[in-house]
């Protein structure tokens, strides 16, 4: 069974289309930061967000009246990665489009709203309208209404590496042939009470840049948005392998599981690798594991121009290695430490002799996994 | 796929043994709320696991125990019961439904922020209140680091999981998963439904006709799915086979199903499809039957016509609460002991069905009949609907 890549669709906050993107990233662009805070704690924290501009043209819809932003990154993406195919579903075709939702925080916004409602005024003040947005499969449910999905639909939870596991997935589903399509599509909304939990957890720097692969790591900055990847059995990029996965216990195991993946991955000579580095402890495990297992391979990490999207992330960087095989050129990586333990991309979106790329997922929560797809 | 072993945890008792005794002897193992405070809430019940025996069944050490979730305990006691059955089982991927992972941890986290308690344990709030935490930590303690798939479908996760368990072996790309779910009770789900009136401050009473809603539970319970090929070789014990799977989307609304019970009914005969089953073959349906008016009237009609009166039905949740991710998981393991020791386990609080609805439930008291093949059902927020069929151990 081949399976490809048959459309994309990318809302970020470097705006929401694909060849938009694409443009700022090889022009070396990169996000504008908003400082962020919030009545419940006293910090304030920087973070990326999704401009409003980037959704204008998300079609009306009453599932998403009052769904949170989670759910409209989604959707667009969602539109876009049909619209890109030439794909418009009718309802004998509903069941044979199966969704693949991948998220790691969920509707964040609406779940402290609700909650702090319960601290500060008690339970019987709860309201009804938003607990059902809190649900992580809400933005999955309101995907499939808007879009007429009535088959399999999973919404699949997980660290920075879920986005490769829900394509994973995708591929062990269609190993049936009931589906024509999977539509994969990662989501997360940026909230203060995420930047201030990750910042507990002492992952986050207080303002821009993220350095990537710098030692000591300096820290992420948060940011927003979703990406979806239609896979069907015919297209203009290969899947050419996927990895199940690993889970590590300890950090200091995230170089070994990662290498594992890496090798597992079976990439040839030459192959690009677009690395999830983020400015934390991952950068230097993954670090390791491309110059043990994929030596001389030319790099690039994303999250440096569009921050780190938690469960959106590593679509965003399956969508980067499509690019940047179906154009020959990768975008130059920003603020890379000066003693990069591996050859510097050019720098300028140089033509590159690429026919594969090599996704690598490394999440922050014990999770890695990868892909590799070919041209 | 044969289901080579299995673990259990849940209000009705920890492992098989004394979950199978409580079905028997229709246990009602619903009680006051202790964890959280619930006086503003209409409900006031739930079926819960005491830490004493949870803790003593997980074999944690001390510090390693304070540090993890309930929600880890409760996988880790499961999976100690089934690898104790099958020490030879090494999976090759671990499919497993949640709703809320560690919830409780992030209201730990916010009530903190408010002033409420110290800060000092935060980060590992944060590190262990993600949904594949608990999963992860049950794989690490039988030193296992076997690839991760965590659905969160809402209430229908753990027959998802089971269901896409049993797909991942039929395709041949698999021969071994390990599967299930789970969910730990907390504050903030609990005044959720009680916010949607979805929850009932009496007693839970699924399908009768004056039901006024579910209660909720907890527990976890996985199962070890393989290749029937396979274990035969291998000479494993083989408790059940799951022979069909079935899943619907409904896109009527956000959490109710569609009336005309079309999502409940597509799912069930999407499952006896794939079993290559007909209906008549069914002795025993294990029902959603959260006891809401709009679930049990959704789900009763489609049973009603796709099955007729000629098979006996259930909905244990009024034993043991409505477990949400975990709910299909531990329903799986009802069904598997059902079809080993040829009971139908009770429906209780059962007064009298609906007008019209023509269901043989069982009612109030487990009852001991032959049961070959089993069918369970899981339906969910977002309109997600599970089924999968189970049948007695082949000869």
């Amino acid at each position: 069974m081949s399976l490809h890549i048959a459309g994309m669709g990318w809302v970020t906050p470097l705006g929401s289309s694909v060849p938009e993107v694409w443009g700022r990233l090889l022009r070396g662009e990169e996000a504008a930061v908003e400082i962020i805070s919030d009545s419940v704690g006293q910090e304030s924290h920087p973070v990326f967000r999704v401009p409003a501009s980037a959704l204008k043209d998300l079609p009306a819809h009453p599932r998403l009246r009052r769904a949170s932003a989670i759910s409209r990154f989604a959707a667009a993406a969602g539109i876009a990665a049909l619209d890109d195919a030439g794909i418009t579903i009718s309802a004998p075709d509903a069941p044979r489009i199966a969704l693949i939702f991948a998220i790691s925080n969920g509707g964040v916004i609406y779940t402290k709203r609700f909650y702090r409602d319960i601290v500060a005024a008690g339970a019987n003040t709860a309201s009804p309208l938003l607990f059902p947005e809190t649900v992580f499969n809400a933005p999955a449910s309101h995907l499939a209404a808007l879009l007429g999905l009535t088959g399999v639909s999973y919404t699949l939870v997980g660290d920075g590496a879920v986005g490769l596991l829900a394509m994973r997935m995708a591929e062990d589903l269609m190993r049936n042939d009931n589906f024509d399509y999977s539509l994969v599509v990662g989501a997360e909304e940026a909230d203060w009470l995420l930047c201030d939990a990750y910042s507990k957890w002492r992952l986050t720097r207080s303002a821009p840049p993220i350095e990537p692969f710098h030692s000591p790591a300096k820290g992420m900055i948060l940011s927003e948005g979703s990406g979806a990847i239609l896979m069907a059995r015919s297209g203009s990029v290969k899947i050419a392998m996927t990895h199940a996965g690993t889970s590590y216990t300890k950090r200091s195991r995230l170089g070994e599981a990662s290498k594992k993946v890496l090798r597992e991955l079976e990439a040839p000579l030459g192959a690009a690798v677009i690395a999830s580095a983020n400015g934390t402890f991952i950068d230097a495990a993954e670090a390791s594991a491309v110059t043990d297992v994929m030596p001389g391979s030319a790099v690039y990490a994303l999250k440096p121009a569009l921050g780190e999207s938690v469960g959106a992330s590593t679509l965003w960087q399956v969508i980067t290695g499509a690019q940047a095989l179906r154009t020959g050129t990768l975008p130059p990586m920003l603020h890379m430490s000066s003693n990069l333990p591996f050859p510097p991309p050019k720098g300028d979106a140089d033509t590159l002799p690429i026919r594969d790329a090599v996704v690598l997922g490394c999440g922050l929560n014990q999770q890695v996994a990868g892909l590799r797809l070919s041209i | 796929m044969a289901v080579v072993a299995a673990g259990v945890v849940s209000p009705l008792g920890i492992g098989l043994i004394k979950t199978l005794q409580s079905l028997r002897d229709s246990r009602d193992c619903v009680t006051p709320v202790t964890r959280f405070p619930v006086d503003q809430c209409r409900c006031k019940t739930a079926g819960q696991v005491d830490d004493e025996p949870l803790i003593a069944a997980a074999q944690l050490n001390g510090r390693q125990g304070r540090r993890l979730h309930r929600a880890s305990h409760m996988m880790i006691a499961a999976l100690r019961e089934a690898w104790s059955q099958d020490p030879r089982f090494r999976p090759q991927l671990t499919v497993v439904g949640t709703t809320s992972g560690g919830m409780s941890f992030g209201e730990q986290y916010y009530r903190s922020l408010q002033g409420q308690a110290t800060l000092r344990q935060a980060p590992a709030w944060i590190a262990n209140y993600p949904p594949q935490k608990p999963v992860i930590d049950a794989l690490a303690a039988f030193d296992l680091s076997t690839p991760c798939q965590v659905i969160a479908n809402a209430c229908a996760s753990g027959t998802n999981a089971i269901g896409h368990a049993f797909e991942c072996i039929r395709s041949g790309r698999y021969e071994r998963v390990l599967t299930g779910g789970y969910d730990a009770i907390s504050e903030l789900v609990f005044v959720g439904f009680d916010s949607l009136q979805a929850s009932t401050p009496e007693k839970c009473r699924p399908f009768d006709r004056q039901r006024t809603g579910m209660v909720l539970g907890e527990g976890a319970a996985l199962l070890a799915l393989e290749e029937m090929d396979a274990a035969r070789r291998r000479g494993a014990h083989i408790l059940a086979e799951i022979t069909g799977y079935g899943i619907s989307t409904d896109n009527h609304h956000l959490t109710q199903p569609n009336p005309s019970g079309v999502g409940p009914r597509t799912a069930m005969e999407e499952a006896l499809r794939s079993a290559s089953i007909e209906p008549e073959a069914v002795d025993y349906i294990n029902a959603h039957g959260t006891a809401t008016p709009f679930n049990d009237a959704a789900e009763g009609k489609a049973i009603g016509e796709l099955f007729g009166k000629g098979v006996a039905v259930s909905s244990t949740k009024a034993m043991m609460g409505h477990s949400l991710g975990a709910a299909g998981a531990i329903e799986a393991v009802v069904c598997i002991l059902s079809l080993q020791h040829d009971f139908l386990p009770a429906n209780i609080n059962f007064r009298g069905s609906d007008e019209g609805v023509v269901l043989d439930i069982v009612t109030n008291k487990a009852r001991s009949a032959p049961v070959a093949t089993a069918l369970s059902n899981s339906f969910g927020f977002g309109g997600t609907n599970a089924s999968i069929v189970m049948q007695k151990r082949p000869g």
